[in-house]
C-alpha cells in the first residue's frame, strides 16, 4: 500500500512518514500543494493524506484539482485519470469547525481528521479507506483454502487458525492481491503500490517475494498470468 | 400589581390619569353646578312672574279692573283715591261672604298638573287657608311662619325683604309674607328641570369619561413612545448578552435623551465587541497554531513508544520533541506579547513613557544579536547610529529592534547559504518634522512584490517553505505583526521597501514628543 503525505511542517511530515513506514506502507512526501498535486497525478496511491494550510496551492486547491477533471488547477495541469480521481483522500487540518469539515467532505475528501490527532486513529482510518476503496467492508479477508487475512492486525492465519509468519513486504503483497482478488494485478501496479519513490527496486524482487509467499502459505492461491501479472482466486 | 408599580410607564400613566381625572371631575362638577344655578334663577324668575300674575289677578278680582289698573297707570297723580294694598287684599279675602275668585284664565292655569305646573296657597296669619289652587300637591305642607324678627321694622322693609325660597324634592316654592300676618306661597313643579339636570349630569359624565379615556390613551401612547428606546436598549443588550455581539441599538431618534444614551451604549458595545473579538482571535490563533506542534508531539511519542528503540532513535525523537516544545513556547510568548500590545487602552497616552535614545537601543540590540549574526557570517553595521532621543517605552522599542534585526539575519541566512556573508545596516536620526527615524537595511534576497503588502499580517510567512532547524529561532510569522502593533501604539509608522535580489529596508518613524 502506497501513501502520499502532503504536509508542509517538516517535523510533522517526518514523523508521519516514519510512523507510516513502520506500519509497512510505502510513503511518498510532498511539502507544498503543487508538489503534492504533481506526485498525486504521476503516481497511483492508495490513500492521500492532505493538509489544508499549504504553501503555493492549499489543500482545497489540491482537492479540487484531483476531484474535478473539468477544471484542472496548478502548474502543468492535465486531466486526472479515473484511477487517480478515485484515490481516497484523508484531510488533516488544524481547522476543526463543522463548516470546514462539511466543505472538505463535500468537495470530495473521503475522511477528515483534525489536528492534533491520535496516531492509532489515523492508522485505523487509513486502513478503513483502503478497505472501502477495494469494496471490502470487514477487516477480515478469507481466501480459498481457509487462509485468512486480518488487515487490522496485519496477520495471516491458515485454515487451522495458525499464524503464518510473513515479512512486511510479503504481507503487503498478499494484502494488495487479496483486496483485489478476482482481478489480474499487473506487475507495474504492484510495484507502484508496494514501493515508494525512494525504494531502489529490482525487477525480480517481486518474483522473489511471490515465490517466498507461496512457500510460506503452502498453497497455490497466487497464480501467475504470464505477460499480465498475478491474481488471487475469489 | 407590584410589577405595574415598578414600571415607569405605569407610574407615569397612573399619575397622569389621576391628575386628569381630578381636573375633569372638577370641571364637570363646576359646569353642572353653574348650569343648575342658572336654571334655578330662571325658575325663581318664573315663580316671581307667576306670583305677580296671581297677585294682579287677585287684585283685579277683588277691587275691580279700574281701581287696580289706575294704581299702575301713570296718570295716578290725578287720582286721589287710596290705591289698594296687599293688606287690603288680605282683608278683603278674609271676608268669607265675598270670596275672591280668579279669572277663568288664571283658574285654568292653576288647574293643570302637567310637568312644570304652578300652584299657590294663601294662608292667613292664624294658619287657615284663605285660597289655594286646585293643583296643590297632596303632600303639601305649609312652611312654618318665618321668623318675625324683622317685622317690627316696618312694612316697606318687610316687603322688600327677600322672599324665602325653598326646594322640596320636585318643587320650588316662594313665600311672600304680606302685612296682617298672611302669606302667599307660590310653587312650581320643577320635574322637567330636575330631569334636565340629570341629563346634563349624565352628558357631562359621559363627555368627561370620554376625555379621560382619550387622555389615558394619549398618555399611554406618549409614555410608550418615550420609553420605547429603553425597551430597544434592553432588548439589544439582552441579545448582546446572549452572544450576538454585532447587535446595535437603533439610534434613529438620536435627539432625545435616551437617543444619546443609546449612542453612548453603542460605543461601549462596539468597544466591548472589539475587545472580545481580540480575545477570540487570540484564542483561535493560539489553538490553531498550537495544533501542529501538538500533533508532532503526539505522533512522535506514540510512534516511538510502539516498540523498543535504539538509544539513537530515542535521542532523535526527544530532540524533535524538545524543538517542538521550544517552538510552542516561542509561539505562546509571541502571542501573549501581541495580545498585550493589542489590549484595549494600550495606547500612546497610557504607556509608561520615559526619555530614551533610539540609537542606544539599537546599539544594545545589535550587540546582543552579534553572535547570531556572526554564525551566519553577517556583519551588522552600527556606524550610522545618530542620537535620536524620544519619549517612549524602551522595553517595547527593544522588541522592535530585536524583531527587525533578527528578521534580517534569518532571511539572510535562508538565502545566504551559498553566499559569502551579508550586511545589515542600522541607521537612526531625527527628521525635520520632529520624528525619530530608524532604518534597518539588509542586502539579503528581498521580499517578493506579492508578499510585501502582507508581511505585517499575523502568521503570514513570506518564505512559504518553513524551515525549522534546531539551531534556528522558530519563525512563526508574528514578529512583524508585533512590531507594527507597537509602532501603532506609539503613533508611529513603519514602511517596508524591498527589491528582490537586492535587499530589504524597514523604515520606522516615531514621534519624539
Amino acid at each position: 500500500m502506497r501513501l502520499l503525505v502532503i504536509e508542509d511542517d517538516p517535523a510533522l511530515q517526518r514523523s508521519l512518514a516514519a510512523t507510516l513506514r513502520e506500519e509497512n506502507y510505502a510513503v511518498d512526501t510532498a511539502s507544498d500543494g503543487e508538489d503534492g498535486l504533481y506526485k498525486a497525478r504521476e503516481n497511483t496511491y492508495d490513500v492521500i493524506l492532505l493538509d489544508v494550510m499549504l504553501p503555493k496551492l492549499d489543500g482545497w486547491g489540491v482537492l479540487a484539482a484531483l476531484r474535478d477533471n473539468a477544471t484542472p488547477q496548478g502548474a502543468g495541469a492535465k486531466p486526472v485519470s479515473e484511477a487517480i480521481s478515485k484515490t481516497p483522500i484523508l484531510m488533516l487540518t488544524a481547522r476543526d469547525t463543522v463548516p470546514d469539515r462539511i466543505r472538505g467532505l463535500d468537495h470530495g475528501a473521503d475522511d477528515y481528521l483534525t489536528k492534533p490527532f491520535d496516531i492509532d486513529e489515523l492508522l485505523a482510518r487509513i486502513r478503513a479507506l483502503i478497505r472501502r476503496s477495494a469494496g471490502q467492508t470487514s477487516s477480515l479477508v478469507v481466501l480459498s483454502g481457509g487462509i485468512t487475512l486480518d488487515t487490522a492486525a496485519r496477520r495471516v492465519t491458515n485454515a487451522g487458525g495458525v499464524e503464518i509468519p510473513l515479512t512486511a513486504r510479503e504481507y503487503s503483497l498478499l494484502e494488495y492481491l487479496a483486496l483485489h482478488r478476482g482481478e489480474v494485478v499487473s506487475r507495474t501496479t504492484l510495484y507502484e503500490h508496494l514501493f515508494d519513490e525512494d525504494d531502489d527496486t529490482f525487477s525480480n524482487l517481486l518474483d522473489v517475494h511471490v515465490s517466498n509467499l507461496r512457500k510460506k502459505l503452502d498453497s497455490d492461491i497466487i497464480q501467475t498470468r504470464r505477460g499480465h501479472g498475478y491474481s488471487v482466486e475469489k | 400589581m407590584a410589577s405595574f408599580l415598578h414600571s415607569i410607564r405605569w407610574r407615569i400613566q397612573a399619575w397622569h390619569g389621576l391628575i386628569l381625572l381630578v381636573m375633569i371631575v372638577a370641571f364637570c362638577f363646576t359646569a353642572w353646578r353653574l348650569a343648575w344655578d342658572a336654571t334655578q334663577r330662571r325658575i325663581d324668575r318664573d315663580l316671581r312672574a307667576t306670583e305677580h300674575r296671581l297677585f294682579r289677578g287677585l287684585m283685579i278680582s277683588a277691587f275691580g279692573q279700574d281701581n287696580f289698573e289706575s294704581n299702575d297707570a301713570t296718570t295716578s297723580d290725578t287720582d286721589t283715591r287710596p290705591r289698594p294694598t296687599p293688606a287690603d287684599l288680605m282683608l278683603r279675602m278674609r271676608d268669607r261672604n265675598r270670596p275672591v275668585t280668579l279669572s277663568p284664565e288664571l283658574e285654568e292655569y292653576f288647574a293643570n298638573t302637567a310637568p312644570g305646573y304652578g300652584y299657590f296657597v294663601i294662608r292667613d296669619h292664624d294658619g287657615s287657608i284663605l285660597l289655594q289652587s286646585q293643583n296643590v300637591p297632596d303632600d303639601f305642607v305649609f312652611p312654618p311662619p318665618p321668623s318675625r324678627r324683622t317685622s317690627a321694622q316696618g312694612n316697606d322693609e318687610k316687603r322688600s325683604a327677600p322672599e324665602p325660597l325653598r326646594t322640596l324634592r320636585t318643587r320650588r316654592e316662594a313665600i311672600r309674607g304680606v302685612p296682617e300676618g298672611a302669606a302667599i306661597l307660590t310653587g312650581r313643579d320643577i320635574t322637567p328641570e330636575l330631569a334636565e339636570k340629570n341629563r346634563l349630569a349624565w352628558k357631562l359624565a359621559a363627555a368627561g369619561l370620554g376625555i379621560w379615556l382619550l387622555g389615558l390613551a394619549g398618555g399611554w401612547w406618549i409614555a410608550g413612545r418615550a420609553i420605547r428606546p429603553i425597551r430597544a436598549i434592553s432588548h439589544t443588550a439582552t441579545r448582546i448578552a446572549e452572544g450576538n455581539l454585532d447587535e446595535r441599538i437603533d439610534t434613529r431618534d438620536a435627539e432625545s435623551e435616551l437617543g444619546q444614551l443609546a449612542t453612548v451604549l453603542n460605543d461601549t458595545f462596539a468597544r466591548l465587541h472589539a475587545s472580545i473579538e481580540q480575545q477570540k482571535r487570540f484564542t483561535s490563533d493560539a489553538s490553531h497554531e498550537l495544533r501542529t506542534p501538538i500533533s508532532i508531539l503526539i505522533a512522535e511519542t506514540q510512534r516511538i513508544l510502539k516498540r523498543e528503540r535504539t538509544s539513537a532513535e530515542y535521542r532523535e525523537t526527544l530532540q524533535t520533541c524538545a524543538d517542538t516544545a521550544a517552538r510552542m513556547r516561542h509561539l505562546v510568548e509571541a502571542l501573549l506579547l501581541l495580545a498585550r500590545q493589542e489590549a484595549p487602552g494600550r495606547n500612546f497616552n497610557t504607556q509608561t513613557r520615559v526619555s530614551c535614545d533610539l540609537a542606544d537601543i539599537m546599539r544594545d540590540t545589535a550587540r546582543q544579536l552579534a553572535p547570531l549574526a556572526a554564525e551566519r557570517h553577517i556583519e551588522i553595521d552600527t556606524t550610522a547610529l545618530v542620537p535620536a532621543p524620544l519619549s517612549a517605552d524602551p522595553a517595547t522599542l527593544g522588541i522592535i529592534a530585536t524583531n527587525l534585526i533578527s528578521n534580517a539575519i534569518q532571511h539572510h541566512h535562508v538565502a545566504g547559504k551559498t553566499g559569502a556573508g551579508g550586511h545589515i545596516r542600522l541607521k537612526t536620526g531625527v527628521s525635520e518634522n520632529k520624528q525619530a527615524c530608524l532604518i534597518v537595511e539588509d542586502d539579503g534576497p528581498g521580499i517578493a512584490a506579492e508578499d510585501l503588502p502582507h508581511i505585517f499580517d499575523r502568521f503570514y510567512r513570506a518564505d512559504k517553505a518553513r524551515t525549522h532547524n534546531a539551531d534556528q529561532a522558530p519563525h512563526i510569522g508574528l514578529g512583524l505583526a508585533i512590531v507594527r502593533r507597537i509602532i501603532e501604539n506609539h503613533r508611529g509608522t513603519i514602511e517596508a521597501r524591498s527589491e528582490p535580489g537586492r535587499g530589504t529596508a524597514f523604515e520606522v518613524r516615531l514621534p519624539q514628543l
